[in-house]
This record gives structure tokens, C-alpha cells and sequence, in this order.
């Protein structure tokens, strides 16, 4: 599927700003399920220079600052994807280790081997530790049972339990808090989902991103539309180190299997992937430090359509 | 035993006897199973807990599938047992470096001790240092506590830990440049990831960057004690932002001092070469080399409320590099720059005092305001050299210890040279399955930083609580370690009649000599613990001591013997640490004087002004209701006015006119009010603030005062008008006590006022700081002669006086004009004389050509004209016209042209005081917000 993309933010200041530094995860990145065909970045008032660097997870960020006052900024990425299907329905990967084997793989021995993936597995800023993930999970974690299984029955009781309601937490709510009031946004979906993987010894990581508004003829239309999307991401190792799917890190010798708890679905072609990290904090779409500005307003739009065919470069 | 008298009398007794072997003999000996270093043993029998196993993490066992029984950290050699340790102190008596030192008291002994302990402390209050234990902004700045007695280190011990430690910095900087790098030790297994990216201290933003000058650390401290076996073991290490480098440096001072033939004699190795060693090594890294600058290096401090802010301040001194914090740097286009009064100066290294989360809002905690956005930009594109790298903190986890056996073998080829007390991290199965039968003798720690786990003695353990201890360590296996537990050993230490031992433990510190190698600094911080406590902690009231590392002796055959503490050679005598060292730092440039500096002299400036003029005026009042002529309406109106104007009362206060006993209680009650009134208590602490802010500024004598001052006053006034002494009193009496209290701030700020201008350097920094104290009483005195001419004060026999005397010009206005009394002539003397500091036409003469020469220095001479524009020039004033009513004016008020004229003089002292802050302190005023979206 070919995909139009446009995340404009906008920011009203008062006072003015006097200068301003950020960072942006605005540039989707590429990889077997997805391919960023085009992408351009408009940011007004103009900064002297933009510098992009690929981080530690393989995601691109972007930096500027603005030297000279300025009451309004606004950014507006756009981006033309070509998604796959192959995205994939967890089920129809490999039958997974089981999670306990899993989980020894990650365990700490002298000598032992080395997977890039616990990168994924420790308490982080948004995603602490708290024992409410483990018993959370644990039902799901059966003994013996293949990870991806294990993973997907976690998701739907995830989606079962949590009420989605719009702006009922902030951008800095913990995971927890979230878990214990029983509703969030797609943002605490994740972290929860996050967190009660790692909480189980195995690794998951949060996926930024977006869905498609416009929902196939005679299907509903699915929460996360018109805003950034996020979803969670489950290491699953195979046996054989036939898979190369992972995303950024070439020697993970898994699988990264996504898991979209908000939607209670498996991520498709009508999903785009913008930055992987271990939690909001790590991706969040644009950071900033300003000198001024005591009151600010916000505002977010998003837009995705599918188009027919890449139009004319201009 | 051993009381001074019964000293004094052994002394007199036993003159033969010398001093460094009675000492000896009466001092009390060190607990049993602790090394004693005064007597270079340990007595009875050692526990046996100190790593009578060589269990640590790290197996050496590489069979795949197969649970390791057997951890082996084979690099932990030393097994303490007791009968290692006749051999590592067999002589029996004591060793003999202390008593030479003892010798060196000479003939009074003892009894010079509490003479000397009380000019220790003397010293250390009157040096100002201190250690804010709350670090908090009201809290208590505590003295910094120093002992009489150094520890001191024989040329033996000095080789094992100047070896040892070397070459843990040499490996630790190799275990940075491999986890920011290739790592291999994760992928190896030489490292947990649970160590690397389970650590909060692993910063993600510095992955992959190579720091400029091709180093990560230049600075690591390690603590280190000593095992009832003599040896010396590492406990842990610092890198983050070690502190004590300028606390060492000042014990020094203060103890080489108090006993200098000692120190002579013995030879004790000097400092001040490490420190230029660090400045050198970070200059030639410095980005500034490949432009042909100068390097600029600063000091970066969180601020006045840390708790080691006081050696961040004397260490800036020293070292002499700008002392900044968050707030005074910025970057553009990924370079660091200091604000400064002449504008943005590059700055091309950063020694920091900030704990590395804190360093960057934009890429780490977004809630911190005492970095710098934009830092790590800089650092990673190799335009600032930040001493450390971020992103060490992960080594300072005790954890670490039990994997350096192997990370040593594989990154240096070589053993440890100094053995790391026995550690377990629990994240490994073999290791908890190893320590948990043995818990009990040893200590708990946390893994990882967390303010609410402290360090648990096992022993202290009730067999219930160990088992929930143990429980704990199973479930969350990652955030414990688990360490041997070690008898500190015990030195000498002076308590007030006789010694007695204390555990001590002792930071040592290495230095990057730039060239890729490492120097130790050849002394330390010893830290005493309390009477029987466990740990040595100055958080948790213990105390210090100089270290003093003897010199090997000098062979008669020349340079041959190549003992390693040999190597490091004493310092010239020059180099004596304390003394300017600006010998070898001197700069081509003027120092800077950071926009927060100026920010902060320009207020103390004013607050000192204003500190002045409410003591006057506090004085004038009180005695003019209590003197002779107490009864004169506008002098009582005018005094009334003045204090309300000035926030001497409040304005609800019923004039003297109305009131009088009830206006002059409100006076003495508000005197020391910080609340509601801004009289002469909230001035000289607004004051004392402005002052700390810019305390590497200002000599330790001058801040002395300024803290001697509030805490003097305030103590006076809590006597006559504190809580328990309501109105009842009679105001006769406490009208008497605040005279005297305010006759003593007097005098202190007569010092004050003399320091600021006899012992600063006039450079910009003072200059606003004088020009602050100018507009103050330029608005203040303009104020004054205003509201004296419309009471009608000035017309009155008392209120003439009083106007000479808040003038500070009664002398010398009755020199020249004896007893008159008439207008002309104080007009003369108050306003256009340019000879009377205190008259406007000299305070205004005096902030011209002060701004001109700031104006001058900072933006060019262009811009002289446009700050003093404004500024009236009572000094070219024609007094007839002065004395003569405008055409029409109200005939009740002869002088309406003159009260024009004054009311000219407080606006421009008000438009002044904007126009300097918008021009040279706006950005510093500017607060930041973090953004996220």
C-alpha cells in the first residue's frame, strides 16, 4: 500500500520564544515491512541548519534550533510509504519458542551468549518495574507456551481490560497508573503491554507510529486514527537464524513480532512504523527546550491517505 | 587513660622519653580485628570474613549448558586470615613514620594539641568551608569537620595503591571506550547488559562517539580501606563527579600548617603537580588546539545548594577556571559559549561538578535546569571537551567490582594490582547461589543508584530480617550486590585529651596526564567514621583527615632506585598547594565575568546600599524619638515617611506623629522581620544571598564578614524582639538593645563597604557592582531631600540634623559652614558638591564614569552615551536657581524646582537600573521549559 503522510505540530507562544532547541522522530524508517520512499521536512520559522543522526535503535532524530525570537513554530513532516502485508499476523510466524526459554536466554552467565535484544528488557524511564506487570501477565504465560501465543493472549487481555479514553492520561503518565485505573490511550497500551513482557524476563520494545483513518469498505472505522498511533513490539527468537526482520539492530537473530493491544490486532499494511524505542520517552515525535514562551499552545494534525501511484517529484 | 594532666605530668616525669614514643604508648590501641595504623598491626584475631573465598562474579568456566558451581574470581589474591597478617606488619612496635611525626611536636607535646585544634577550627570557619549536609537552601551549612592528626601512608603502602590504582583507571577508561564503542565485553559476556543497559548511567545519546582528545575519563576517585591484613582494598569508584579533590586540597592547607617541621621532615609528597597535570592534559585535548585558540575551561557547579558547592567555588579559585553554572552557558551551532558581560566568549572544556542526567534537557531529564540544551550536540560533534564523558556513572556500581578480574585480564593482559573487596551481584545465579549461605557477614548494596536503599550490615540483621533480606535478593536478584564485609583499619585521631582510634576510609583520586597515561595524586581524603560507627560517611557526621604520603628517601647514589613512589617526584617548593596558582595557569585572557556574575554583583551592590542606608535611617529614628528634642512634628513626619518609603514599617503603621511608641516598637519588631518589611534583616540577608552566589569572587575574609554579620544581628535582635517578648516590654529598653545591634552591623558593614572597595578588582564585574550601589543611593538620597522639603523637615533644628546625618556629611558640612543652618549651604554640601561621596552630585559624576568605562569595555564607546543620557547632573546645577521658585509656582513651595530636579534623579536611577538588566542580565532572567509533542 502507498501512503501519503502528513504529522504537522504547531506551537502558539506567549511570551515570545527567545531561542529554542529540539528533536524530532519524524522521518519513518524502512525496513522489510515498509520502505520510506519520500520524505521532507518543513519547519517555519527556518532554522540555520538541520542535522540528522541515526541513534542508538537505529531510528533517525533531527535536530535544530532557532536562534532568533519567534512566537510560532511550526513542523510539518511529510512522508510517501510503501507498507506490506508481511508485517504479519504473529501466528503465522514460526511457532515461537516457548517464553520460559525465552526468558533463560536473557538470563546473565559468564560467557554466555550475547543478544542485542536486551537492550529491550530492563526497567526504563516510562516503563518501571512493578511486580502489578508480572501478575498482570502471568495468566497469559502458561507454562511451556510458544511466546507468540503467550504475547497475543496477553494483547487481548490487555484490550479487554482497558477502557480507551481520549485524552484521559497525559504524555507523562506512567505505565502503572495506567494499568491500576484501567483506561489510557494507545500510549499506555503499549507501555502496559511493554511492561508486562519484560516484567515475564522477556524483551518488547514501544512502536511509534500511525494507522490508517479511512477503514476498508464494511469494516469500522479504529481508534488512533488522525493522531500518532503506538503499539508494542515482542522479541521472538527462533531456533534457526533463518529470520531478518529485526529493525535496526543486525544481530538480533529474532523476530520482532508487533502487537497492537489498542486495536486487539496484529499490525498491517495500513500501519506505518516511525521510531522503535524502550518507551515514549526514547521516540517522542518532537522534544524541545525553549527560552521564553511561559504559556504555550498545542496543536497536532495528522494526516494519511493511501495513494495510487508516487506522484511526479516537484 | 591518658587525660591532659596525667600527660603533662608523664611529660615532666619522663623528659627523656621522646614525645613520638609516648604518644605512642598512650594511645588508646584500635578495636580488635582492625588494622591499627599507628601501630602498623592488627591486635587479637581477625574475623575471618574478608573473602576467605575467591567467590566472585565472573566464571571462568566457558562449557556451554553447564551451571557454573564454581564462580572463580581468581584475581582476589589475598586470602585474610590471621596469620597472613604478623607478616604484613611484624614489627612490634609502631610504625615508624608516625612516631617521627609524634618526635616532631616537640617539647610541649600534648598540651599544644587543643591550642592547635582550636586554631584548626578557627581556620576553618574563618576559610568559610563547609559542607551543606541538606543541601537546601535554609538548611545548616555545616563547618567542614578536619581532624588535628594526618593519616600517613609509608612509601610501601603509597606503591601498592599508586600502582593499583593507576591501573584501574587505565581500565576503567577501557571499559568506556568499549561500551561506547564496538562492545565486545557484552557481546563476550565479560559485562551483563543488566550492568550496561539495565544502568540508568548508560546514556544511549553518547553511543558511538569518540570524545574529543580521544578520552572518556580524566578524573576517577576510588575509595579504598585497608583489611586487617595490611593490605589495601577497593571498594568502590567514582566517576560521575567525584567531590573531594578541593576539600583534600584545603585539609592540607590547614593541617601542614599546624604542624610544619612534621611536615618538612617527613618529606610529605606535594599535590599542586596532579592538579596542573589535569588542567594541562584537558588544555592540550581541548578543541581549542586545533583552532590556534586559547583554551577556555570552566567549572560547572548545579549551584550555592549542593552540598559540595563550597570546593566547587575554592577549587575554580584555584585551578582558576570560570566557575559557571547551566544557566551561564549556551550552544549555538553545536558550539558551548559563556555569556558573559562582553558577550558570548567559546568555551573548549568542562571540568563538571553535574551529575551527568542533569547535563542536557533536551536529550536527558527534561526537568533539569541546571544544564545546558544542546550539550550533547556539542559533544558529539567534538567541539567541547567535558571532563568526564558523560555516561560513566554505570562504572561506579559496586556491582562492577566482581567482573574487573576478567574485564583486567582481557582489556590489559594483565591481574589486578589491587585486590576489589569480595563482591557478588546477585543478577548472576551462581554468584547468589554462592553468597547467600555467607550473608550474614557480609554488606547489602544497591546496584544501582536509588535514594531509598542504603548500605545493610548483615550482621546488624536480626535472623528474621536476614531472611527477608535474602528473600529480597532472590526476587530481584538484579538490584542487589553483595559485599565482604571489611574491618576498617583505625588511625590516630586528637580528641581533645587523648588519642583515640577512628575507622577511616581513604579516596584516592587519578589524573589523565593527557598523553594516555595516569597520575595518582600522592595524597587523599580520609574520611573518619564516628565513635563505633560502622561507616565513614561525611553525610552521616563523620569527619577527615589530611593524608600524608612519605617520600621515599633519597639514595645517596642517584636516581636509581626505582621505587614507584620515587617516580612520582615531590614538587618543587614553589608549587606549595594553597598558593596562587597562577604561576602556571595564567591567561591571556581577562577573566570572564559571566552575565550571572554581574547579575549578582549589581545586586550586592545595591543590597549593601540599601543594608546601609536602613541602619542609618533605623539609627536616626530611634534616636531622634529617644533624644532631646523629641517632640519636633516635621522632623517625626519626616522619619515617619522615610521609614514607610523604605520598608522600615509597614504602612499600616500610625506615624510617630500620630503614635510614637507604637510606630518605634513596629520599627525595633520589624528590624529583623524578612517577611513582611525589607528593613536592615532582609536586606543584609538578600545581601548574603547575592553574595554566595558570586563567593569564588570574593576574598574568604570578605565573606566571612558578610556571614558574620547576619548571624550577628540576627542573634541581637531574637534578644529584645523575638517571640518571647511581646510588646509588653518596656520600649525604652529593647529601643537600646537595637541601637547596639544596629551599631554593631554598622561596623560591619563599614567593613563590608571597605572590602568592596579596597580589595576587589576593578574589573567589569565591580564596576556593577559599584554602579548598583550608586543608583541605590542616588534614588534613595534623592528620595530623602524630597520628602525632607515637603514635611518641612529641612526647615527644622532637628530635622537639619538628621538630614546631615543620613548624609553621612555632619563633619564635614560643620567644617565648612560651622553652626548654620540655612538651605543654600546644605544644598551645596548634599547636592552639588562633587567631593562628598555622599552627595548627588558626586554619586552621579561617579556612575558616568563608571558606565563609560562598562560601556567601553562591552559594547564599545558608541554606546557610552546612551546609558547615561538620562542621568541628571546635579553637580552642574545652579544653586540660585535651585532656591528660586519657578514663574507661577505654588508660593508655599519655594523649592518646587529643585523637588523637579530630585524627582529627575529617582527616575533615572529607576530607568538605570532597567536598562542595565535588559542590556546585561535579560537572558540569565529568562527561564526554560522542556517541550514535548
Amino acid at each position: 500500500m502507498l501512503l501519503h503522510l502528513v504529522h504537522e505540530t504547531r506551537y502558539a507562544y506567549s511570551p515570545t520564544v527567545e531561542s529554542a532547541h529540539h528533536v524530532l522522530h519524524l522521518k519513518p524508517a524502512s525496513h522489510t515491512g515498509q520502505q520510506l520512499l519520500r520524505h521532507s521536512l518543513g519547519i517555519s520559522p527556518q532554522p540555520a541548519r538541520l542535522q540528522e543522526l541515526t541513534d542508538v535503535y537505529g531510528n533517525t532524530r533531527s535536530y535544530f534550533s532557532l536562534q532568533g525570537p519567534h512566537d510560532k513554530l511550526t513542523v510539518r513532516a511529510t512522508s510517501i510509504v510503501s507498507t506490506l502485508a508481511l508485517n504479519g499476523e504473529p501466528q503465522d510466524a514460526a511457532p515461537g519458542l516457548p517464553w520460559e526459554a525465552v526468558r533463560e536466554q536473557f538470563r546473565y552467565q559468564a560467557g554466555g551468549a550475547y543478544d542485542s535484544a536486551c537492550e529491550f528488557i530492563f526497567a526504563s524511564p516510562y516503563v518501571p518495574r512493578d511486580d502489578a506487570f508480572a501478575e498482570f501477565a502471568r495468566p497469559s504465560f502458561s507454562p511451556g507456551r510458544p511466546l507468540p501465543e503467550a504475547a497475543s493472549d496477553l494483547m487481548e487481555r490487555i484490550h479487554a481490560a482497558m477502557t480507551y479514553e481520549s485524552e484521559s492520561t497525559e504524555v507523562g503518565t506512567p505505565a502503572l497508573e495506567a494499568l491500576q485505573s484501567g483506561k489510557g490511550v494507545c500510549q499506555d497500551f503499549a507501555h502496559i503491554m511493554v511492561a508486562c513482557c519484560r516484567a515475564m524476563g522477556v524483551p518488547a520494545r514501544y512502536v511509534s507510529g500511525y494507522l490508517l483513518t479511512t477503514p476498508p469498505p464494511g469494516q469500522p472505522r479504529l481508534i488512533g486514527s488522525d493522531a500518532s498511533h503506538a503499539w508494542a513490539s515482542v522479541y521472538c527468537p527462533v531456533e534457526s537464524k533463518a529470520s531478518g526482520m529485526a529493525l535496526a539492530d543486525g544481530q538480533s537473530p529474532g523476530l520482532w513480532l508487533d502487537f497492537d493491544p489498542t486495536n486487539n490486532r496484529a499490525p498491517g499494511e495500513d500501519y506505518v512504523t516511525l521510531a522503535i524505542g524502550r518507551d515514549f520517552l526514547d521516540v517522542s515525535p518532537m522534544r524541545g527546550v525553549i527560552r521564553g514562551g511561559a504559556h504555550h499552545v498545542l496543536d497536532v494534525a495528522v494526516t494519511m491517505t493511501p495513494i495510487d501511484k508516487l506522484p511526479e517529484p516537484g | 587513660m591518658g587525660s591532659v594532666d596525667n600527660n603533662k605530668s608523664l611529660f615532666a616525669a619522663a623528659a627523656l622519653e621522646a614525645p613520638g614514643d609516648l604518644a605512642v604508648a598512650l594511645a588508646l590501641p584500635a578495636t580488635a580485628g582492625h588494622f591499627d595504623e599507628m601501630h602498623g598491626r592488627t591486635l587479637d584475631r581477625a574475623p575471618t570474613v574478608a573473602s576467605s573465598t575467591q567467590n566472585q562474579n565472573q566464571n571462568q568456566n566457558q562449557s556451554q549448558g553447564q551451571r557454573p558451581l564454581h564462580v572463580a574470581g581468581a584475581a582476589v589474591t589475598a586470602v585474610v586470615k590471621p596469620d597472613v597478617i604478623a607478616s604484613a606488619a611484624s614489627s612490634k612496635g609502631p610504625a615508624p613514620d608516625w612516631t617521627r611525626f609524634f618526635n616532631f611536636l616537640g617539647g610541649d607535646g600534648f598540651d599544644d594539641l587543643n591550642h592547635r585544634t582550636a586554631n584548626l577550627q578557627r581556620q576553618i570557619r574563618d576559610n568559610g568551608v563547609t559542607y551543606n549536609v541538606y543541601a537546601d537552601a535554609d538548611g545548616p551549612q555545616r563547618p567542614w569537620s578536619l581532624d588535628l592528626f594526618p593519616l600517613i601512608l609509608s612509601t610501601q603502602d603509597w606503591a601498592q595503591i599508586e600502582t593499583g590504582v593507576r591501573q584501574r583507571a587505565q581500565l576503567l577508561e577501557g571499559i568506556m571506550a568499549d561500551v561506547y564503542g564496538p562492545q565486545q565485553l557484552l557481546s563476550l559476556g565479560l559485562l551483563p547488559a543488566a550492568l550496561v543497559q539495565g544502568h540508568p548511567g548508560y546514556l544511549r545519546p553518547m553511543h558511538g562517539v569518540l570524545p574529543v582528545g580521544g578520552a572518556f575519563l580524566r578524573i576517577a576517585a576510588f575509595d579504598l580501606a585497608r583489611g586487617p591484613d595490611g593490605r589495601w582494598w577497593v571498594v568502590s569508584q567514582r566517576t560521575q563527579a567525584p567531590s573531594g579533590l578541593g576539600y583534600l586540597l584545603e585539609n592540607r592547607l590547614a593541617i601542614s600548617r599546624l604542624f610544619p617541621e612534621a611536615f618538612r621532615e617527613l618529606k610529605v609528597q606535594r599535590l599542586a603537580a596532579a592538579y596542573k597535570t589535569l588542567i594541562d592534559g584537558m588544555k592540550a585535548a581541548s578543541p581549542a588546539r586545533r583552532s590556534g585558540e586559547e583554551s577556555r575551561i570552566v567549572l560547572l557547579t548545579p549551584g550555592p545548594y549542593n552540598e559540595t558547592y563550597f570546593e566547587h567555588a575554592y577549587l575554580a579559585r584555584y585551578l582558576g577556571l570560570t566557575l559557571v553554572e547551566g544557566s551561564d552557558l549556551l550552544v549555538r551551532e553545536d558550539k558551548l559559549y559563556l555569556k558573559t558581560l562582553q558577550g558570548l566568549e567559546p568555551v573548549h572544556g568542562v571540568l563538571k561538578r553535574l551529575d551527568d542526567e542533569f547535563l542536557d534537557p533536551l536529550e536527558l531529564r527534561s526537568d533539569s535546569t541546571l544544564g545546558v540544551p544542546g550539550l550533547l550536540q556539542a559533544i558529539r560533534a567534538g567541539n567541547v571537551l567535558v571532563t568526564n564523558a558523560p555516561g560513566s556513572a554505570f562504572l561506579e556500581s559496586s556491582a562492577l567490582l566482581g567482573f574487573l578480574p576478567a574485564l583486567s585480564r582481557h582489556l590489559l593482559g594483565q591481574p589486578l594490582a589491587m585486590p576489589s573487596l569480595a563482591t557478588w551481584w546477585c543478577g548472576e545465579q551462581a554468584a547468589l547461589q554462592a553468597v547467600l549461605p555467607r550473608l550474614k557477614e557480609c554488606v547489602i548494596k544497591a546496584t544501582y543508584p536509588s535514594s531509598d536503599i542504603h548500605s545493610v550490615i548483615a550482621q546488624s540483621l536480626s535472623s528474621r530480617e536476614l531472611d527477608e533480606w535474602a528473600g529480597r535478593l532472590v526476587r530481584r536478584s538484579e538490584e542487589y550486590t553483595v559485599q565482604a564485609y571489611l574491618p576498617l583499619s583505625q588511625t590516630p585521631t586528637w580528641q581533645g585529651q587523648r588519642i583515640a582510634p577512628r575507622s577511616t576510609m581513604l579516596r584516592v583520586f587519578a589524573v589523565a596526564d593527557g598523553a594516555g597515561s595516569w597520575q595518582v595524586l600522592p595524597g587523599g581524603l580520609a574520611r573518619l567514621a564516628g565513635v563505633n560507627a560502622k561507616i565513614a560517611s561525611m553525610q552521616q557526621g563523620g569527619s577527615s583527615a589530611d593524608v600524608w604520603v612519605v617520600s621515599a628517601p633519597v639514595p645517596a647514589s642517584g636516581p636509581s632506585s626505582g621505587s614507584a613512589a620515587h617516580a612520582a617526584a615531590p614538587m618543587p617548593a614553589r608549587t606549595e598547594p594553597g598558593a596562587a596558582p597562577q604561576d602556571w595557569t595564567h591567561s591571556q585572557h581577562k577573566p570572564a565575568v559571566t552575565s550571572r556574575a554581574a547579575e549578582n554583583l549589581f545586586w550586592l551592590g545595591r543590597y549593601t546600599e540599601r543594608t546601609e542606608n536602613a541602619i542609618r535611617m533605623a539609627q536616626l529614628t530611634l534616636r531622634s524619638l529617644n533624644g532631646e528634642d523629641q517632640s519636633s512634628p516635621p522632623l517625626l513626619a519626616w522619619l515617619s515617611e522615610m521609614a514607610v518609603k523604605n520598608g522600615l514599617v509597614m504602612d499600616t503603621v500610625p506615624p510617630a506623629t500620630q503614635a510614637r511608641r507604637v510606630f518605634e516598637r513596629s520599627l525595633i519588631a520589624s528590624l529583623a522581620d524578612t517577611d513582611q518589611a525589607a528593613s536592615v534583616g532582609y536586606n543584609l540577608r538578600a545581601l548574603k544571598g547575592a553574595a554566595s552566589a558570586v563567593r569564588e569572587r570574593l576574598s574568604q575574609e570578605q565573606w566571612h564578614i558578610i556571614v558574620k554579620a547576619e548571624a550577628d544581628f540576627f542573634s541581637r535582635c531574637e534578644s529584645f524582639s523575638g517571640p518571647e517578648h511581646p510588646a509588653s516590654q518596656a520600649p525604652e529598653y529593647s529601643s537600646v538593645e537595637a541601637l547596639a545591634a544596629l551599631e554593631s552591623a554598622s561596623g560591619f558593614l563599614a567593613a563590608m563597604t571597605g572590602a568592596q572597595t579596597d580589595r576587589m578588582s576593578r574589573d567589569d564585574g565591580w564596576r556593577l557592582l559599584s554602579t548598583g550601589r550608586h543608583i541605590e543611593r542616588l534614588n534613595t538620597l534623592s528620595a530623602a531631600l524630597i520628602l525632607g522639603f515637603e514635611t518641612g523637615a529641612v526647615h527644622d533644628e532637628g530635622g537639619f540634623g538628621a538630614m546631615l546625618a543620613l548624609f553621612d556629611s555632619t563633619i564635614t558640612f560643620h567644617a565648612q559652614y560651622q553652626q548654620q543652618r540655612d538651605i543654600p549651604a546644605l544644598l551645596d554640601k548634599l547636592v552639588l558638591d562633587r567631593d562628598n561621596p555622599r552627595s548627588l552630585g558626586w554619586v552621579t559624576q561617579t556612575l558616568r564614569g563608571r558606565l563609560a568605562r562598562l560601556a567601553e569595555n562591552t559594547a564599545g564607546k558608541a554606546q557610552a552615551p546612551e546609558l547615561t543620557q538620562t542621568l541628571p547632573d546635579p553637580g552642574s546645577w545652579i544653586l540660585k536657581e535651585l532656591c528660586s521658585a519657578a514663574q507661577g509656582a505654588d508660593p508655599d513651595q519655594p523649592y518646587a524646582n529643585l523637588l523637579i530636579q530630585l524627582e529627575r534623579c529617582c527616575e533615572a536611577a529607576l530607568d538605570l537600573s532597567d536598562l542595565l538588566s535588559r542590556r546585561y542580565f535579560s537572558h540569565v532572567a529568562q527561564d526554560e521549559h522542556s517541550l514535548g509533542a
